[in-house]
């Protein structure tokens, strides 16, 4: 009787003290690196959504089939859980979180786009977490004084200066007529609002050179664009910019091209050279002119494997999107490797020292600013042409640039 | 910076879209008529009609317009099996009952759609898809001709229908008055059963005549859905007539109103007009019409 008493006191004082020798001793070992990432794979920005999910798979499939992550002395395999927002903001939020809290993600990729990744953004900081994103490029993600996210693409406002700085000097080389009148319109968002003091800075710079004759926002994924594009034919301009996600871009290029009208020079931002857009399209999206981070047209070494590697296990042409997400994946887990530890602090301060060489951006060299946005402004301007090319028109030193054909003729 | 051609211009434009926005009202008009049914499920109907469009123009090569008269008879079909087996057994419980069953379905279409053709953007492009008229001046793109005489074409047909057989006086009297109707030997029932397959078909004839216009994916359909609620409260609910003046005065209020407010507010115009039609004339122009009258 004494024996079981005995016995039974040992029992509960082991149970008791089981969580604290647990502690003192640590966790259970880890044996993998659990990465999440919550993307549209569903919903408007269902086809980007699911790039994003093509680029983080192949940069993790690039490490398991090598054995692992090297952290410190140790070699973890990756597993990555991917979650569907349905390209809605608040289930998007609610899932990070929900990798953070049930998944227990050691770290975590972005959305796609600048909406979700800025409903995201909340999540990393309270639970020290770092968060490499390549789908959000409004410069607002950033100023919000967040330590633990990252982002790979260059500003939405570097796009469209580089977009105007490459107009002054197409004006003067294709001869576009002077003074250029644009009629610029953009989402009403935050990507949006980059984009057009982007395009009033850079008229700023060249009041001699460019007036503004129209300057309408528009909403997100609309549905019918036709009565601003209305104000777009009566506005006469020579140049028509637009900004546009990818459902967006489709709809209103087919409305302006069935409206019948015509500029001398269009762009829709990042819109017009990606696959799905030319599919929708046919012809009507060649001559366009885009602003891309990066194109299969990019004739360096490491651009090539991936997109011939792209191309044989997805049998398609990789866009900015898959190749974004590729280096963006490709960044965190440098950043762990350096690191040398899984723990989240140590591995926001080694990304935010990060140089990551090899990177497939333009320049090949990804590292970033104080405050997590990519340092530099790595772009490309491209031009769509006929017989699905696209080819790379600016900048001008680099050996795979052409001279494009500007005034856009009139193709339909 | 609006001359009177470009005045002119976007008030042609508004009409052009009017008469698509009347046919992808109409389906809604007649359900609700006859049953008091708001059936959500339209905009799936909608998206359904776009992508089989999309289908017989890859295995057949047949033309939207071709697709949307064939989009009629399944269609049809589709919409008087679902009111026999889901909408029937709800139609007399509380709104909210039908209501929720009719999101259901939407969602249940939305998801299939998704599985069977993925979230990618599809587009049909015709031979004539870019090309644009010039008549007195103006600049007419022929998609919103075509999509605009065929709605026309079919709103008459079925203003004849509903005027002048037997089977549309049933429904329109139904619609007055479901209790008389009963009364003088209609088969309600069956000219409800009829009403839903109606107005299903009208969904994907309209989904098909979309898509002459716009790309699409499984979501399509959402935003239209809204216009046309706003629509069919515009025009009174019930009243098939009200519903062509409800899609112009739609038309008519997007395109003239952006060029005073931004493009970015589009959508509340489809709102503020629904809220003023609730608050301000519930019955909608046909009331306005009847006062006007009186």
């Amino acid at each position: 009787m004494r024996l079981q008493r005995l016995w039974t006191v040992a029992v509960v004082v082991f149970a008791c003290t089981l969580p604290l020798i647990l502690t003192t001793t640590g966790q259970p070992a880890t044996t993998e690196i659990k990465i999440g990432a919550v993307l549209p794979l569903t919903g408007a920005f269902g086809s980007s959504g699911n790039y994003f999910k093509q680029g983080y798979t192949m940069a993790i499939d690039d490490v398991n089939k090598a054995g692992g992550l090297q952290v410190g002395a140790a070699k973890y395999p990756i597993t990555l859980i991917i979650l569907d927002d349905g390209s809605d903001g608040t289930r998007s939020r609610s899932l990070v979180e929900k990798l953070v809290t049930d998944q227990h993600v050691n770290f975590l990729l972005g959305g796609y786009d600048t909406s979700l990744v800025q409903a995201q953004e909340v999540v990393p900081d309270q639970y020290k977490i770092p968060y490499v994103e390549g789908g959000g490029a409004a410069s607002e993600i950033f100023k919000r004084g967040y330590k633990y996210i990252f982002g790979t693409l260059a500003t939405i406002y570097d796009m469209a200066k580089i977009t105007m700085d490459y107009l002054a000097t197409a004006a003067d080389q294709y001869k576009l007529t002077k003074p250029l009148t644009i009629a610029v319109v953009w989402e009403n968002t935050d990507h949006g609002k980059d984009y057009i003091e982007g395009v009033l800075d850079g008229v700023k710079a060249r009041p001699d050179l460019f007036r503004i004759v129209l300057n309408q926002s528009f909403q997100l994924n609309g549905s019918d664009f036709s009565p601003l594009l209305q104000q777009v034919q009566a506005s006469n301009a020579t140049v028509f910019l637009s900004d546009a996600h990818l459902p967006d871009f489709i709809t209103m290029h087919r409305q302006y091209l069935q409206a019948g009208l015509y500029h001398q020079f269009a762009s829709y931002g990042a819109r017009g050279p990606d696959q799905r857009g030319r599919q929708a399209l046919g012809g009507g999206a060649d001559y366009l002119i885009a602003a891309l981070w990066w194109s299969p047209a990019l004739k360096g070494a490491a651009s090539q494997v991936f997109a011939d590697r792209y191309t044989r296990e997805y049998h398609a042409i990789p866009d900015w999107f898959q190749a974004l997400s590729y280096d963006t994946a490709r960044v965190l887990l440098a950043g762990v490797k350096n690191a040398g530890t899984l723990d989240g602090p140590a591995v926001r301060d080694a990304l935010a020292k990060i140089e990551f060489r090899n990177a497939l951006v333009p320049g090949g060299v990804i590292r970033f600013n104080p405050n997590g946005q990519i340092a530099g402004s790595p772009y490309i301007m491209v031009q769509t042409l006929p017989g699905n090319t696209v080819r790379i028109i600016w900048p001008k030193k680099m050996p795979e640039t052409f001279d494009a054909v500007l005034p856009m003729p009139k193709n339909q | 910076m609006f001359t009177t051609q470009n005045l002119v211009s976007v008030a042609i434009a508004a009409l052009l879209t009017a008469g698509l926005y009347a046919v992808m009202s109409y389906g809604l008009a007649i359900i609700y008529g006859v049953m008091k049914v708001i059936n959500v499920s339209n905009a799936g109907f909608l998206m359904l009609g776009a992508f089989m469009t999309l289908m017989y123009f890859q295995w057949w090569h047949l033309d939207p317009v071709a697709g949307a008269v064939l989009n009629l008879l399944p269609f049809f079909g589709a919409g008087w099996l679902v009111y026999k087996l889901l909408v029937r057994r709800v139609v007399s419980a509380r709104p909210i009952a039908t209501l929720l069953l009719l999101f259901a379905l939407w969602l249940v279409i939305q998801n299939v759609a998704l599985a069977i053709w993925g979230s990618d953007d599809q587009s049909i492009i015709t031979a004539y898809t870019y090309k644009s008229l010039i008549v007195g001046g103006f600049r007419l793109p022929l998609t919103r001709l075509i999509v605009f005489a065929v709605a026309l074409l079919a709103l008459s047909l079925l203003h004849f229908v509903l005027g002048h057989t037997y089977v549309g006086k049933a429904l329109r009297a139904t619609v007055q008055d479901p209790q008389a109707a009963l009364l003088v030997g209609i088969d309600t029932e069956r000219i409800s059963a009829l009403a839903f397959g109606l107005g299903t078909a009208l969904s994907g004839f309209a989904g098909s005549l979309l898509t002459l216009l716009f790309s699409f994916t499984p979501d399509f359909g959402g935003p239209f859905q809204l216009k046309s609620f706003t629509i069919i409260v515009l025009g009174g609910l019930e009243n098939f007539a009200g519903v062509t003046v409800g899609a112009a005065v739609l038309a008519l209020t997007e395109s003239f109103a952006v060029l005073f407010m931004r493009a970015s507010l589009q959508n509340v115009i489809a709102y503020g007009l629904l809220v003023v039609a609730l608050i301000v004339m519930p019955g909608g122009v046909a009331q306005l019409w009847a006062r006007t009258r009186s």
